[in-house]
């Protein structure tokens, strides 16, 4: 696809996504946060769906060799980094999705995290350049480095490559865990509701 | 029309934005939202640096600012559909934090996020709806870390606010 086409393609279903998103009032960080201290689970259950039916979609593509999976190294920078994020979208009250809908709904809030999320970023820019770390996706060999604290590359493909078995079928085991976590969520409001009445 | 008068369950929502993003990993990526910001950042940096901006490495190794980087545009998109439904359901409106704390507690946020998702190379949507679905071992790594930032966060939040 050209550039032009995939801009076109990425903007169609971010307008999409972002109206879905401000109609249903979404929120990953309240999916997280109202978990923890509310044991509420109404975007902690959306999340969950969202995610079993992508783990069936892209492992049932992945078997077959088709989608654009995500090629980059990883290792511990991605627990630092999201440690990180997880505490900053906490006092943001917002994540990276609903600092975009939430300044749509004109939120000078969200607006002013938007703002000091890319002032972050360039702030990170410089670090990386003083340390180069973590490795830079060009220098990535898809190995693990532990003195560089990288774990290499894995993913559905790479097990169906190394095991021989199709990747839909670990992608069904994910799905069982993903269901697992959500028929106990909705055993606990079943259970929370009882009490209530 | 219904859309707009009344909350839509999440559920379906996000039901309708996995096949979605189902398509979208066909043709070109699955959803992301922090390549697309940093891609932003190096793009104002530019605006207001110019060639300076060449002298620190990061701009020059790992991000080239280029205005035709998909990701800029699924968040472009977001803000795009989001006024609309903002101005559609009459929701548009300006809200301006009152406390002092929350534009601290905004302003340090912002920031961790903006550290945080370069330096892990991810997002939270690319964790929950990129890396975990394709059993990537990042998104395990990614999750455990925001499911204990999080908690932290929460921890936090429930001190400012009891405060």
């Amino acid at each position: 696809m050209s550039p032009i086409g995939q801009c076109l393609a990425a903007f169609v279903f971010g307008s999409v996504a972002g109206l879905l998103v401000q109609r249903s009032r979404f929120c990953n960080t309240a999916a997280l946060r109202d978990a923890m201290l509310f044991k509420t689970y109404r975007n902690t259950k959306a999340l969950l769906v969202c995610m079993m039916i992508l783990t069936i979609g892209f492992t049932a593509f992945i078997t077959v060799g088709e989608g654009h999976t995500m090629h980059f190294d990883v290792g511990v920078n991605q627990m630092l980094g999201l440690f990180l994020f997880g505490i900053g979208m906490v006092l943001a009250g917002a994540c990276t999705v609903s600092t975009w809908v939430k300044a749509g709904e004109g939120n000078v809030g969200a607006i002013w995290a938007l703002l000091f999320t890319f002032i972050g970023m360039f702030l990170f820019s410089l670090i990386w350049s003083y340390s180069y770390w973590p490795p830079a996706p060009g220098s990535m060999d898809h190995l693990p480095h532990l003195e560089a604290l990288q774990f290499g590359y894995a993913n559905a493909a790479t097990l169906q490559a190394k095991t021989g078995i199709p990747a839909i079928f670990f992608g069904l085991f994910q799905f069982l865990v993903l269901f697992g976590i959500y028929r106990a969520i909705l055993r606990k409001e079943a259970r929370m509701a009882e009490a209530n009445t | 029309m219904e859309l707009f008068k009344k909350t839509l369950d999440p559920v379906i929502a996000l039901s309708i934005i996995a096949l979605l993003d189902i398509f979208m990993f066909l043709v070109v990526g699955a959803w992301t939202v922090g390549g697309g910001e940093t891609m932003m950042t190096g793009l104002i940096a530019k605006f207001f640096m110019g060639d300076q901006l060449q002298h620190i490495p990061f701009w020059d190794i790992v991000f080239k600012p280029d205005a035709t980087y998909w990701k800029i545009y699924i968040s472009l998109g977001m803000l795009f559909g989001s006024i609309v439904g903002a101005f559609l359901s009459k929701e548009f409106y300006w809200r301006i934090p009152r406390h002092l704390s929350e534009w601290v507690m905004i302003t340090v946020g912002g920031l961790l996020m903006g550290i945080g998702i370069r330096l892990a190379f991810v997002c939270n949507v690319s964790t929950f709806f990129g890396l975990t679905p394709e059993m990537n071992l990042g998104g395990y790594l990614s999750i455990s870390g925001i499911i204990a930032g999080a908690w932290v966060g929460s921890l936090i939040y429930k001190k400012v606010l009891g405060g």
